[in-house]
């Protein structure tokens, strides 16, 4: 539920509450006090008459009625209600009246009189009515209040979530988040910047740590293949070769994934922020030209459909992307399969034939992922790809449907040609 | 050729060394940074192969020097770093190529031939095995006198295995030198074997010598005749 809906639902049902409880207290109390004062008005009025008729003086009031008597009955005092019909409104009218028995001199009379009031229905109405007003009132001033000091009250709050959405760690630069004159929000926002900022002091530091050892690697890397190069120049028998060739494959391997290790670790914005207008079909047609022949050596038919698009980018990341994604097909599109490269407005789709992934999709674009039957691929490929698209801002899909395994990257170009490169907005959603 | 191997890894020096002598090339070594300028300032040489990083400097301080010089040098940067940054930096600077650290040595090899043709020969070398010519800048092949017709990869190929010659290839080493590092391993290992096959074909029917020997799994040898 949303915060706003929540706290106005709540809002309005504890100032229903108040309201009618607050209503029927005031009904009563109104009601205790009104009585109480007519009657204390009908008791001096009966006072005010017997003082009359004991002066000897004619009474003759409206709704004042004076009756002799023979004498006192049991109760002399009482009070009620009655209906008498008003002329002027042409209806009746509830009134209140107090007969009160009392000896003036030694004759005893019965003296009556009546005071109108209005009916208790008529308050109710009356308090019902202001008093929903006032609730209306107060719910529409609360939701509107809450809705307007929310939007910007909150505004920061939701900005700063947004923030915290798209942020990943690998994204370069500090995260920026919106300042409040809340203080929670503020105490917040600080705690959000020291999080994000000591996460990424710490992913700085492994990646240094990745770069720095794969180097340190590379040098021994190198010896060992270089001396099994030599061993590979000696008479060996069949068996001693054999163990060349594999440890060779293996060196080979270590090779190839340092050098995916290192490569990621280098993909920031300011290693590669030279860019270029570069024609993503003339790239796509080069590096499958370089390839053509592994695929077909594994007889995979090829279908390039290729429009012309031309992007700002950096050639060599683009170049990387391209050949990635191919070399991807290439390990995994069965023999005999089939590679659809399709480049139009921008759009980059490569579709292969395959067996379907062995792991959550979501996952295929993770460091070291790889399908069971691929023990010899370094698992970096598309990781590399994504973080490439990362950087420039596309957004890549992965899908798998009826056989078919489908890369999609949006080229979208949020640097215009032209425009100062390396500012280049981040895509915010990976698939 | 006369080479200067400029590297701090004495293992790896050796391996350079023996590799280049076996090619038939005078080598000298300096395992840091002032020797190495030593060798530059008071001799010349045919190739460089400096590595970046040197106790004592850097390659690409070695690189500074040779280029005030206004030697005919060609020069090969060889180093762990391969940032296209580093790489600019160095091609910048007038190497004529740049490899990265671990490499094939037979990569090495092709590499440094290929300056050395571009270089010395202004890329119209004339490659000669047996019978076989391989004119280097018409990217043809005669045998003869007469032209061989090979496809782009047969004709790298050919070279690759021609300028080490002698040596057992690897199929990591063909695989890397023909696709890149972007191979399937097992997918490039068959088209290695027919381009391999096909070119073994076409050079025995056009000299009637199998210049080619397999050994075990290992790789192929290209045996002069």
């Amino acid at each position: 539920m949303k915060l706003l809906v929540y706290t106005s639902r709540n809002f309005l049902i504890s100032t229903i509450i108040v309201l009618s409880s607050t209503g029927t207290i005031l009904y009563f109390v109104l009601k205790t006090l009104i009585e109480n004062e007519m009657l204390e008005q009908l008791d001096l009025q009966a006072d005010m008459i017997v003082n009359e008729l004991a002066q000897g003086r004619y009474v003759n009031y409206p709704l004042v009625e004076i009756d002799k008597i023979n004498r006192i009955s049991e109760t002399p005092k009482i009070t009620g209600d009655t209906l008498v019909f008003d002329y002027v409104t042409k209806e009746h009218e509830d009134f209140k009246y107090l007969k009160v028995e009392r000896k003036i001199g030694s004759q005893p009379y019965r003296i009556k009189v009546m005071i109108i009031y209005i009916g208790w229905h008529k308050y109710y109405q009356v308090i019902f009515f202001l008093l929903s007003i006032a609730a209306v009132l107060m719910a529409l001033a609360g939701v509107l209040l809450n809705y307007v000091l929310s939007k910007k009250l909150w505004k920061p709050f939701f900005f700063n979530l947004k923030q915290l959405n798209s942020y990943t760690l690998s994204r370069p630069g500090r995260v920026h988040f919106e300042p409040s004159h809340i203080r929670e929000f503020n105490e917040l926002r600080y705690a959000l910047e020291e999080l994000t900022e000591r996460s990424r002091r710490e992913y700085l530091a492994l990646k240094e740590f990745a770069e720095n050892a794969s180097h340190e690697m590379q040098t021994p890397l190198g010896i060992i293949q270089s001396k099994l190069d030599r061993m590979t120049q000696m008479v060996v028998d069949a068996d001693m070769a054999g163990y060349i060739v594999q440890s060779k494959a293996a060196v080979e391997r270590l090779r190839r994934t340092i050098k995916g290790l290192l490569f990621l670790a280098k993909l920031e914005n300011d290693s590669y922020a030279d860019k270029e207008s570069v024609s993503v079909g003339y790239m796509l047609r080069s590096q499958f030209g370089q390839m053509e022949e592994l695929f077909w050596g594994k007889n995979i038919m090829v279908d390039l459909r290729i429009e012309e698009a031309e992007i700002v980018v950096n050639r060599f990341l683009l170049e990387t992307v391209v050949s990635n994604l191919l070399a991807n097909a290439l390990h995994y599109t069965p023999r005999d399969g089939r590679l659809n490269v399709v480049l139009h407005e921008n759009e980059m789709i490569f579709i292969n034939t395959g067996l379907p992934l062995t792991f959550p999709p979501e996952l295929i674009f993770d460091r070291f992922k790889k399908g069971e039957q691929h023990s010899q691929s370094t698992g970096l490929g598309l990781a590399i790809v994504r973080q490439i698209c990362m950087l420039n801002g596309w957004k890549i899909n992965y899908s798998y449907s009826s056989g078919n395994h489908s890369f999609k990257i949006a080229l979208q170009q949020e640097v215009l040609p032209g425009a100062c490169p390396g500012t280049g907005k981040h895509c915010t959603e990976i698939c | 050729m006369k080479i200067l191997l400029v590297e701090d890894e004495i293992d790896l020096l050796d391996e350079m060394e023996a590799y280049f002598k076996e090619q038939g090339h005078l080598c000298e070594r300096a395992a840091d940074f002032n020797q190495a300028e030593d060798k530059i300032i008071l001799y010349s040489y045919d190739m460089v192969i400096l590595d970046i990083t040197l106790p004592g400097g850097t390659g690409l301080q070695l690189l500074e020097i040779l280029k005030k010089k206004k030697g005919e040098e060609g020069i090969l940067i060889l180093s762990a770093r391969d940032s296209l940054k580093d790489r600019l930096a160095g091609l910048d600077m007038g190497a004529d190529d740049y490899l990265t650290k671990p490499f094939y040595m037979e990569e090495l090899n092709a590499r440094v031939n290929a300056i050395q043709r571009r270089k010395f020969y202004s890329g119209s070398a004339v490659v000669k095995s047996g019978t076989l010519e391989i004119h280097t800048q018409l990217k043809e092949v005669f045998c003869n006198g007469e032209k061989i017709n090979l496809t782009k990869k047969e004709y790298e190929l050919l070279l690759y295995f021609v300028v080490n010659k002698k040596r057992v290839v690897s199929k990591e080493s063909i695989a890397t030198h023909l696709w890149g590092d972007n191979y399937d391993m097992a997918a490039s290992y068959d088209i290695i074997y027919t381009h391999t096959m096909n070119l073994r074909k076409k050079i025995i029917k056009a000299s009637g010598d199998d210049y080619l020997e397999t050994v075990y799994g290992m790789g192929y040898k290209w045996v002069e005749k």
